[in-house]
């Protein structure tokens, strides 16, 4: 078992290098959804998708064997409306919690803003919460399906493999199987996209396999235009 | 060093986080950042209102007791050391402030929102995209949905903003 202080800068060491490798590639989450819906570019989509797959298959494969810490608390529809409210959040401010802490890192004031906003707004819900009790603390959390509360139970990989006995890594890897299928659709639209703008000639797409990665240039301008993930309408004009 | 000359590829940078994130996935737990965050404005609140005061709000006393000794809060600030670093060497750092009225209205909202919204869902973007869902956790889908549904949104709101 590692100790308080182990787990701290294990923490920090990971945050760190997150913090550099995020930094260098202008990635971001909140340009990884609002680009693909506004814009019609994936270049953060499918970075996303990518370690999704890597982390599926490490996650349930670890499960498999017994190891790894998963989270365990109770699903509840709680995580819907919530995440619903951050993702419509997440696009006005331009960040997410990645990138708010790596654009602060940078100098950017407007991302320091959010920051301390997002925690106003934590500590407003935990006055909220001190009198509506809800969602249940996961002291409380029992495992088990609580419908009056709106909670359904514990439910993810190592439930489904204690359950049924199959060990995780098979739905891990009907999970990257769909992931994967969905980093095809996009290749393939963005292909779809660029025959469109007359970049690339239908032939040349199908014999290059090269022709996947390669982004429309005036889409990746953009992308280096706007700072470090190019999200938040404020970098533009720093 | 060429690291801090060119970008680099999203999906590189990306696939070195995941293999990072499955060790820590082994040794502590997958990456969150809305835990550790909650703990910062326990903290901030303790140093603010007093730890008296806080103690009357069953939340800081039931959910989240605040204490430095939590691993997520150093994740936080490592990213904000780390990006700190990676700007400074390829000489990227330097100050930018939204000049427009509009920006800072859109970041105050958008901030409270990402708050609430990780108090009431237990979860953030990141332990949704790079915990939940790849622990096949039904909250992680469920999340998923919510935050496509929430990013639709509010690209429609951002938008309207843009075009006024």
């Amino acid at each position: 078992m590692i100790t308080v202080t182990g787990q701290c800068v294990a923490a920090f060491i990971f945050g760190s290098t997150v913090g550099l490798l995020v930094q260098r590639s202008r990635w971001c989450n909140t340009s990884a959804l609002r680009d693909a819906m506004l814009f019609k570019n994936y270049r953060n989509t499918k970075a996303l998708l990518v370690a999704m797959m890597i982390l599926t298959l490490g996650f349930t494969g670890f499960i498999s064997v017994g190891n790894g810490n998963p989270m365990r608390f109770d699903v509840g529809i709680n995580q819907f409306i919530g995440l619903f409210l951050f993702g419509i959040g997440m696009v006005l401010a331009g960040a997410c919690t990645v990138s708010s802490w790596v654009k602060t890192g940078e100098g950017n004031i407007g991302a320091l803003w959010a920051l301390l906003f997002l925690i106003i707004g934590l500590f407003v819900s935990s006055l909220l919460w001190s009198f509506t009790y809800w969602p249940p603390a996961p002291a409380t959390m029992t495992g088990q399906p609580n419908l009056a509360a709106l909670q359904f139970g514990f439910a993810d990989a190592l439930t489904l493999q204690q359950k049924t006995g199959i060990p995780a890594i098979v739905f891990g890897l009907i999970q990257f199987a769909a992931l994967f299928g969905l980093y095809r659709l996009i290749l393939r639209k963005e292909r779809a996209i660029q025959t469109a703008r007359g970049q690339v000639q239908p032939e040349a797409a199908k014999s290059s396999p090269q022709v996947d990665a390669a982004m429309p240039e005036p889409a990746i301008g953009a992308v280096m235009a706007g700072g470090a993930g190019a999200s938040g309408s404020y970098q533009e004009e720093a | 060093m060429d690291l801090f000359k060119k970008t680099l590829d999203p999906i590189i940078a990306l696939a070195i986080i995941a293999l990072l994130d499955v060790f820590l996935f082994v040794i502590v737990g997958a990456w969150t950042v809305g835990g550790g965050e909650t703990m910062l404005a326990g903290l901030v609140a303790k140093y603010v209102l007093g730890a008296k005061t806080l103690a009357r709000i069953p939340f800081w006393t039931l959910v989240f007791t605040p204490t430095w000794a939590y691993w997520k809060i150093y994740i936080s600030l490592g990213m904000g050391f780390g990006a700190f670093v990676a700007a400074v060497l390829s000489k990227e750092f330097y100050w930018r402030v939204p000049r427009h009225l509009s920006e800072w209205v859109m970041i105050t909202i958008g901030g409270l929102l990402m708050g609430i919204g990780i108090r009431l869902s237990f979860v953030c973007n990141v332990s949704t995209f790079f915990g939940l869902t790849p622990e096949m956790n039904l909250g992680g889908y469920l999340a998923v949905s919510g935050i496509v549904a929430g990013a639709w949104v509010g690209s429609f709101i951002y938008k309207k903003v843009l075009e006024a």
